[in-house]
């Protein structure tokens, strides 16, 4: 019998020294309890679909170089071959990190009275021990179900920088800020981006994070970004992945809300070697609900894994859950979405839906909803559905002088509009409409 | 305009039609009756080039070209239009959004701009008076959760904005209330013109009390058995299939 595979130990040494003590002290600790971690197979549960296409070699191990030339390069390293570019973004609230590490340089925020955006190098030793206090409490850092692996704890053992945001109670920052994670994969290498964002209570917030990428090197991203929502804060979070092809994207989302707060999740997701990530949702305060939309697209042999948890731990909570993949050629894509409704979370009220269109014969899609529930008061629907173009919808609009192509690319279009229409951020719809016309084309090609 | 000779066609190995000859002059108004199962909607989706549809024999042309070489896409453009019986609802594309990308489709092919949105809202609105449809209906999902009526009127709508050479109604009076039949039968006695033929397919008599056709023709088991003016219908309704030697069961339902 093969032994399981280790993960090597170059993945747990971290090169950079440049941080608050607070932060090396948890990085160290994290990095010592991963020591022996076990990789996944097909037979680990939460990797399941996804265990084969995850490799990670040595040379992946080391943390991927930062030149000056990239960073002073505009990154438009995109895998969506865009006349829309961070310029498009509005200028004055961008903040660019390049493989995980801030860019001061390319990075323009404003200051406003409660907001406060720092870089975790320039932390002040109080903003150290909130920052290592959100990560330790990370959502990706409780102890996994017996027999799952997540990988996305190795973030903790390696970040280098990250950013901390915080917002005063009652802060209300009406423009989001846009933060571009750009990984150069120039070279064999990863990158471990962080975010973290502590929420006051009423405050209001949009966070849009693009991850991009440039080259062709097999590369591992492996993210981290948390959200702490105080009592009736209102918290935003658009999430768009055009990496390219070769990277190995791991991400975590952690969110913790606290009474009557409102957290909302936009994500478009394009395929690419192996793409997976994790959001996970604690209803902690009463009254808190939370709306989680996804929309994923994969083709040639693409992978995208989404895994959600929603924990319903206090009372009276609304959860809203709505995710669409669409798979073409010999792609593969997974939801797995858990519901957890603890024991006190009476008047518990979660949907969640999942629908699926397979392009082709040869795409494959997995979804599995879980729903645990404790609570005898509650209201939890759910619903999953796997389909294909309906052929009689084709003829109708070719009978009324479509082409083929436009009459598929328009139904396909019609079964995600309703998610992209609700993305709240106009140039995020741009970018996302503009990517998913160009996978449509590549998609229907050969049709 | 359109002559059909001796058409044999198929579904999934089921023969349904067994041989039509029809001609159909510029500006005429056919009817076509007949009992369930007798192939009228099989004509319809032939005509139309459905591809579940296969043609085993004979040969359509439309104003001289062969019809049945050409793509469903392709016969559209050249000005065939089918009404469906049931048409088909698609949820997230909006109707304004369908009906512009096919009027700019069928602009393309004949060398014109596309219609600018403001342009075509204008159009799309008068139409849609023309059949008493609410312009609301205009922004909802095509067909989406519109009654029989509605998506009835949806069609002969697409019609009056297409303008087609050829328009095909399959059973466009199915499922009517008889304020909608005369809102529907008022549509399609606009679209009537010298340049255009119609074929009306029925069951009833009661469209053609509203729409006087030149011609009505009797289908039965994939043949036209009986030919004749509008006086034909009058006579279907009062006597019924079968002194045609039809076995009427199913119509009687």
């Amino acid at each position: 019998m093969k032994s399981a595979s280790i993960l090597s130990s170059a993945f747990l040494r971290s090169a950079g020294q440049a941080l608050p003590t607070a932060l090396l002290t948890l990085r160290f600790d994290k990095a010592s309890a991963l020591a022996d971690l076990v990789l996944p197979t097909r037979k680990t549960e939460n990797w399941k679909y996804s265990a084969r296409h995850l490799k990670l070699t040595d040379d992946m191990a080391s943390a991927l170089p930062i030149s000056s030339a990239d960073a002073a390069n505009n990154p438009v390293g995109s895998l969506i071959d865009s006349p829309v570019n961070t310029a498009a973004y509005n200028a004055g609230y961008t903040v660019v990190l390049i493989n995980g590490v801030v860019q001061p340089q390319a990075s323009s925020y404003p200051v406003l009275e409660g907001l406060s955006i720092q870089c975790f190098s320039d932390l002040n030793e109080d903003d150290a021990v909130l920052a290592a206090e959100l990560l330790s409490k990370s959502i990706s850092d409780q102890p996994a179900k017996s027999g799952s692996v997540n990988l996305s704890q190795l973030n903790g053992a390696r970040f280098e920088d990250g950013l901390l945001i915080q917002l005063k109670p009652g802060t209300v920052i009406d423009q989001p800020l846009f933060v571009i994670h750009h990984t150069t994969a120039s070279h064999s290498g990863s990158a471990y981006p962080c975010i973290l964002v502590a929420a006051g209570s009423n405050s209001q917030f949009t966070l849009v994070e693009d991850y991009v990428s440039s080259g062709d090197c097999s590369v591992m991203v492996n993210t981290a970004t948390e959200f702490s929502i105080a009592d009736g804060a209102n918290v935003t979070s658009v999430r768009l992945n055009t990496e390219g092809q070769s990277v190995q994207h791991m991400g975590t989302t952690g969110v913790r809300q606290q009474r009557s707060s409102r957290f909302e999740s936009h994500s478009v997701g394009f395929g690419g070697t192996l793409r997976r990530h994790d959001l996970h949702v604690r209803l902690e305060g009463e009254g808190a609900e939370c709306k989680l939309n996804g929309v994923v697209v994969t083709r040639g042999s693409q992978h995208y894994d989404n895994h959600t948890t929603i924990e319903h731990v206090a009372a009276n909570c609304n959860s809203e859950e709505t995710y669409r993949n669409i798979a073409a050629d010999k792609s593969h894509a997974v939801f797995n979405g858990r519901i957890h409704i603890h024991q006190d979370a009476q008047k518990s009220n979660a949907n969640m839906s999942n629908k699926n269109l397979l392009l082709t014969s040869g795409a494959e899609i997995d979804t599995k909803p879980e729903l645990e529930i404790y609570a005898d008061d509650v209201l939890c629907a759910h619903g999953a559905t796997i389909g294909q173009l309906d052929k009689q919808s084709i003829f109708y609009l070719v009978s009324r002088g479509l082409s083929p192509h436009d009459a598929k690319v328009l139904l396909t279009m019609a079964f995600i509009n309703e998610l992209v229409d609700q993305i709240p951020i106009e140039q995020v719809r741009t970018i996302a409409n503009i990517g998913l016309n160009q996978f449509f084309d590549q998609a229907f090609q050969e049709v | 305009m359109l002559n059909i000779k001796n058409l044999h066609a198929s579904v999934e190995d089921k023969q349904i039609l067994n041989g039509i000859n029809l001609e159909i002059k510029a500006g005429e108004v056919h009817a076509i009756m007949g009992p369930n199962g007798s192939g009228k909607s099989t004509l319809s989706q032939v005509l139309a080039g459905n591809e579940a549809f296969e043609v085993t024999e004979g040969e359509v042309t439309l104003n001289g070209d062969n019809l049945l070489d050409l793509a469903t896409e392709e016969r559209a453009r050249e000005g065939v239009f089918l009404a469906f019986q049931y048409p088909v609802e698609i949820p997230g594309v909006s109707n304004l959004q369908f009906l512009r990308t096919a009027v700019n489709a069928m602009r393309k092919h004949h060398g014109k701009d596309d219609m600018n949105a403001a342009e075509f809202m204008k159009l799309a609105k008068e139409v849609s008076k023309q059949v008493d449809l609410d312009p609301a209906f205009l922004k909802r999902g095509v067909n989406e959760g519109f009654s029989g009526g509605e998506k009835k009127r949806n069609e002969i709508m697409q019609a009056l904005l297409l303008q087609p050479k050829l328009a095909i109604l399959d059973e466009t009076d199915s499922g009517l209330d008889i304020d909608a039949l005369k809102v529907v039968a008022d549509g399609v006695n606009a679209l009537r013109a010298p340049d255009r033929s119609i074929i009306m397919i029925t069951h009833y008599q009661r469209l053609l009390d509203h729409i006087v056709p030149d011609y009505v023709h009797v289908l039965s088991e994939g043949k036209i058995v009986k030919s004749g003016g509008p006086e034909l219908a009058l006579e279907l309704e009062a006597r019924g299939y079968g002194w045609l030697g039809i076995n009427d069961a199913a119509a009687n339902h």
